[in-house]
């Protein structure tokens, strides 16, 4: 009896009653066709389940199922006629609510037929394959109810008439529409396709294309988007009210393609508010609309990303070839930085951070960066004015901002050796004049430097500050052996630099005046007494020294000169004229410096102590100069022309440019010959791209300069050409290849007053 | 026992067995009779009449929806069927689709 043991036995159908009555199964059948005429007329509650039930039951067991199956499909199909023809006489509006409500009725009456045939349904039906009670009375509704000729297509222009109202802003009747959609989902899913959802999105595709056309005629893009946003989203609402959640994909689909994609370009491109408006009106709202509108369309985001690409390389190569920005190198990185941020911002808000947009904007930075050849050195500018004087006062993680900032901008350059050149020279002069705004910002960028391009890179930047601490060491020893004997001689302060750290300037030494001479010959004898085998040679192009000077009427000033003016102005001790060719003879100093020195001591307003005759901007050879007795200044500390980094001169730059160059060839080279190393044999095509890959991080090597070092390796024999194929190369001579990096250590030593 | 949660069912001879809807819900055919929509007489008087099934069997059946309802929570007891209403029974057993 439980379910277990019913398994094991195979219920033989009660044999032992006779049906003695011929009638019987006549009689039994008028039985239940009359309780199921009473179902359909509502009039159910007079009848016994138990009894009709029981007739069912016996009907099958006395093998009369196929009578008591037949008859049911007679009999429904003869009352869904009467239902048919009832729901074809409804009018207009009515046509829908009687539908409903005889499927309603139908749905009802069909549960309690297939109850009472209960017994027919679990084992007549399956043992002869026929069709379901519960089945068979939707499949009867469908043929007989829906399929008929006039129901069917005014069904479905009643629902699309209704579609259409409510598209056009008017209110419908959303339960009967939902009831009625998903009769047609219960009578199966072909249906709902056939009879309606293929007919929806035919008839959706044509309402979209026509008010795609009339909207994109009319409006501007920002205020198209916001209408196919709300479109959108009407649709997925209507899914979600009467239709089936399988449509959601379909419809959005017809909307998406009527209205995005077939006027992607035109939209995009549109004048005056279309993609490139937005980014200059900073419209994050319509961009942001744009960006997930666009998502849904296949290459929808390909084509905004191709025009902010191409924007932004656009804006880019005009701000970065502006000769107007040029002139300010600070301000260029500003705008620069600038240009990122706004990018960003609109990646942020907009965009989703997407990942390919961001790889975009970094892609178009990298590219119109490197095409101005002095974006490296501008970047180091920058850095210079902000560690100099920008980031004074700032919170340490504002410093931490601009700093990060600055990294990314140097992770876009190519030439990133270039950049090192000209930051160990601004980083040189900085320390040198002790104007760094704070160590910790400085080695804080030295530590993100070392990160984004290893130890090598930063190795000689850090030996610049273990030199300045070692420097004030050795003045301390300095003063604290020799100072007793030196008496009221100028104070000295003394950096000793580490030739290959700093970047190296052609020494032009100057006549120092005597009593500073003396001082340094004290030093030179004191430092290499202690520091044997080394040797010392004075900088004196980047020293600076206070000067106590009295003028005219008595006013005394705290002057602050470089080493190069200071000489001059110590000429004057002992004469109150001299001419630039005079001055020129006592000094030695350069004629380049020496004009720029004499520039900022006699033209410079409020800072002349010196008086030029002729007057005028320009330093000429026949100038003659005086002591100028008239200076007044607010101030009794006067600074004068410091040596402050500036954007080099044209030949400056080209001299840097070689020696970059220079500098590149043993890098090449070595690069070269670790990867023949490796390798053993390889063609040439291979080599350059293998040197190049290696390289890339620092700058990207010029093919023809890879193959100058090749050749000049294989005359040096560390490379032989193979001896069959002349286009492979193979490494010689291991023993010899050890590169000299010309580390002999010469202490070059620099002043300061 | 509440009038709604009880269910009375009578057999051939006219006794009346009341039990509750659960235990008479074990039979697919009783909770056909007791839910299908529309108010058949059963639905509505909560009694059924099983002209074919004698008292015996019915108070057999009843006893089996209890014992079915235990075990059905886990309490696995044996059900005891004396031989000579098996036949009945399981006759019974596929008529109220048990």
């Amino acid at each position: 009896m439980s379910g277990q043991k019913k398994r094991n036995f195979q219920i033989e159908a009660f044999k032992h009653r006779v049906v003695v009555d011929p009638k019987y199964a006549e009689k039994t059948w008028k039985i239940l066709e009359h309780a199921i005429h009473e179902i359909y007329n509502h009039n159910a509650s007079g009848l016994s389940f138990e009894e009709l039930y029981r007739n069912a039951y016996n009907m099958v067991l006395h093998k009369f199922g196929e009578k008591l199956y037949s008859g049911l499909v007679t009999t429904m199909t003869h009352h869904l006629k009467e239902i048919s023809k009832s729901i074809e006489a409804a009018q207009g509006e009515l046509f829908l609510e009687e539908l409903n409500r005889k499927w309603a009725e139908h749905n009802k009456a069909l549960q309690m037929i297939r109850d009472i045939l209960m017994y027919m349904d679990r084992t007549f039906i399956p043992s002869t394959h026929k069709t379901p009670v519960h089945e068979l009375g939707l499949n009867l509704w469908r043929d007989v109810v829906i399929h008929a000729s006039k129901t069917r297509s005014r069904l479905l222009d009643t629902l699309l008439e209704l579609v259409h109202r409510e598209r056009s802003g008017e209110v419908i009747n959303r339960g009967l529409m939902r009831n009625i959609i998903k009769m047609l989902m219960d009578l199966g899913s072909t249906v709902y396709q056939d009879d309606f959802e293929k007919h929806f999105l035919d008839v959706s595709a044509d309402f979209y294309r026509c008010e795609s056309q009339e909207f994109i005629e009319s409006c501007d893009c920002g205020n198209y988007l916001k209408k196919a946003e709300r479109r959108l989203t009407e649709e997925m609402e209507r899914v979600s009210h009467y239709l089936d959640a399988r449509s959601e994909a379909k419809i959005t689909n017809v909307v998406e393609k009527e209205m995005i994609e077939s006027h992607i370009n035109r939209l995009v491109h549109m004048e005056s508010s279309g993609l490139v408006n937005m980014f200059v009106d900073d419209k994050y709202d319509d961009l942001g609309r744009m960006y997930s509108l666009f998502r849904r369309v296949q290459n929808g985001l390909v084509i905004v990303r191709d025009v902010m690409t191409a924007y932004i390389r656009d804006t880019g190569k005009q701000l970065i070839t502006d000769p107007e920005r040029l002139r300010d190198p600070v301000d260029f990185v500003q705008r620069l930085l600038d240009l990122k941020d706004k990018y960003d911002k609109v990646i942020s808000l907009a965009f989703n951070n997407d990942k390919t947009f961001q790889n975009a904007l970094n892609s178009s930075f990298e590219y119109f960066i490197n095409l101005n050849a002095r974006s490296p050195e501008f970047i180091s500018l920058f850095v210079d004015d902000k560690l100099r004087k920008g980031l004074r006062g700032v919170s340490e993680e504002d410093v931490e901002v601009v700093l990060d900032k600055v990294m990314m901008l140097f992770r876009y350059l190519q030439e990133k050796d270039v950049f090192e050149k000209y930051y160990k020279q601004h980083l040189a002069k900085r320390l040198l004049s002790g104007k760094t705004v704070s160590d910790d910002a400085e080695r804080s960028l030295i530590v993100k430097l070392k990160t984004e391009c290893g130890y090598q890179f930063t190795s000689k930047l850090e030996g610049m500050f273990t030199d300045m601490k070692t420097s004030q060491d050795t003045m301390h020893g300095f003063y604290s052996t020799v100072g007793p004997l030196l008496g009221d001689s100028p104070m000295l302060t003394v950096q000793v630099l580490t030739t290959g750290s700093w970047p190296t300037q052609p020494s032009a030494t100057c006549n120092l005046p005597a009593e500073i001479l003396w001082v340094c010959e004290k030093f030179k004898s004191y430092y290499l007494g202690t520091h044997t085998g080394r040797r010392l040679s004075w900088q004196t192009n980047m020293g600076t020294a206070d000067l106590k000077a009295t003028f005219g009427k008595g006013q005394k000033h705290e002057l602050n000169v470089s080493t190069y003016q200071m000489c001059v102005l110590m000429l004057f001790n002992n004469t109150d004229r001299l001419t630039y060719k005079e001055i020129e003879q006592a000094t030695e100093i350069p004629a380049i410096d020496l004009k720029r020195c004499l520039q900022s001591l006699a033209c410079v307003k409020g800072k002349n102590v010196l008086r030029k005759e002729p007057m005028s901007k320009d330093i000429a050879e026949e100038d003659a100069f005086f002591f100028n007795d008239k200076f007044t200044s607010k101030f009794i500390k006067v600074k004068i022309g410091t040596v402050v980094a500036q954007r080099e001169s044209e030949p400056e730059n080209l001299e840097t440019r070689q020696r970059v160059e220079e500098d590149r060839k043993p890098q090449i080279e070595a690069a070269i010959v670790r990867i023949m190393k490796s390798r053993r044999v390889l063609d040439h095509n291979n080599i350059v791209a293998e040197v190049t890959k290696q390289l890339q991080g620092r700058f990207l090597p010029n093919p023809v300069v890879i193959k100058k070092r090749i050749e000049s390796l294989i005359e040096r024999e560390f490379l032989e050409r193979d001896k069959t194929d002349r286009k492979l190369y193979s490494p010689l001579l291991f023993s010899n290849m050890a590169f000299k990096a010309g580390n002999e250590i010469l202490e070059e030593t620099k002043q300061i007053f | 026992m509440k009038k709604e949660d009880t269910v009375k069912l009578i057999s051939a001879e006219g006794f009346e067995f009341v039990i509750h809807k659960d235990a008479a819900m074990v039979s697919q055919t009783i909770r056909n009779m007791l839910t299908s929509p529309g108010g058949f007489a059963e639905t509505e008087h909560g009694e059924v009449t099983f002209p074919e099934i004698s008292t015996t069997i019915l108070e057999k059946i009843c006893k089996y929806f209890y014992w079915n309802l235990q075990f059905a929570s886990g309490k696995q007891t044996e059900f005891h069927i004396e031989p000579e209403l098996v036949l009945e029974l399981m006759m019974a057993a596929n008529y109220l689709h048990t």
